[in-house]
């Protein structure tokens, strides 16, 4: 076995040289700027993705006028926090829905790729996966089971199919115990899967 | 629809063979050498060096090739290194690199450091 994993380190320490040595060539070339990486993955890495997503819902909790400004008109009030990037493409097909005491919501994609992830960032795998897609219209209450998250019968689960007309995403529940947390603290508890309704957002660990 | 190439990019990969590695909503990568190469291949193809679907029909075949090793002399799966070899083809085949060029490149000492 230690030999194995000593193969793989040193796999692992070729490719590092490979694509070093090939950064290195390329800049040489004049085909790449010493930048040009760092630029590409900011778009990833501070632009668009679920960090976005979480500090729509973390305002959402906090400011009961604004949730219902993003019910009513979801462009309009992602619009109000000012991401960079985000300059009315990316968020004008947007429509948020909350989960409350009676309706937990789910959001799913039958037909289309169409994913908000300026928003929720990446889709994780199984989202675009035939099964998922089907059974999540048909029977919402057992997939949400088998992603962890009982719902009882009589609570109300609406599925909404997000196309290239509309995206969706969920503001889901705020947990308990969470009231001594500040608007950028409860931001880092929303999950991508909670926004997407296969998860629900845990209570933060005790104060 | 997509404004921006980085999202066209990584949208075209989703849920097909060549959808990379991520957790929470992010791209995941193990090591700082696989965030390089994927945002080298964005950059270039963005900067129009190639095709960004040329470059992907070169990823799945990578990916492929592994699938179809034999299982007893299969390397282990490491999605950036299929995608390493991927971005070599395609660099060499838009002309950007000669054969060989990146092999003299790399210095002996640079291998298995």
């Amino acid at each position: 076995m230690a030999a194995l994993f000593d193969h793989d380190k040193n796999r692992e320490a070729t490719s590092a040289a490979k694509v070093r040595a090939l950064e290195a060539l390329l800049i040489k070339k004049g085909v790449l700027g010493s930048d040009s990486v760092d630029a590409v993955l900011s778009h990833f890495e501070t632009v668009a993705g679920p960090f976005n997503g979480a500090r729509i819902v973390a305002r959402a909790w906090v400011d009961p006028a604004y949730k219902q400004r993003l019910l009513d008109d979801t462009p309009k009030a992602i619009a109000e926090l000012q991401f960079p990037g985000m300059t009315g493409a990316e968020g004008e097909h947007m429509k948020a829905v909350a989960n409350s005491d009676s309706v937990h919501n789910l959001i799913i994609c039958t037909l289309c790729s169409c994913y908000p992830w300026p928003v929720l960032g990446l889709p994780p795998y199984w989202y675009k996966d035939p099964v998922f897609r089907s059974r999540g219209v048909r029977e919402p209450h057992a997939v949400l089971r088998e992603f962890g998250v009982p719902i009882p019968a009589e609570k109300e689960v609406r599925v909404w199919d997000s196309s290239a007309q509309i995206r969706w995403f969920v503001i889901p529940e705020r947990p308990a115990n969470s009231e001594h947390l500040n608007e950028a603290q409860l931001a880092a508890l929303v999950t991508p899967e909670a926004m997407m309704g296969v998860a629900l957002v845990p209570s933060p660990p005790a104060a | 629809m997509f404004t921006r190439f980085e999202e066209y990019a990584a949208t075209q990969m989703l849920g097909q063979p060549d959808s990379p590695p991520r957790s929470e909503g992010k791209l995941f990568f193990n090591e700082a050498w696989q965030r390089t190469v994927f945002g080298m291949a964005l950059a270039l193809s963005k900067q129009g060096h190639f095709e960004w679907e040329d470059f992907r029909r070169n990823l799945i075949s990578s990916i492929a090739a592994w699938e179809q090793d034999a299982c007893n002399g299969q390397a282990r799966w490491n999605y950036y290194e299929r995608y390493t070899l991927a971005l070599i083809t395609i660099l060499e085949q838009c002309g950007v690199l000669k054969p060989g060029e990146l092999e003299q490149q790399m210095t002996p000492g640079e291998v298995n450091k």
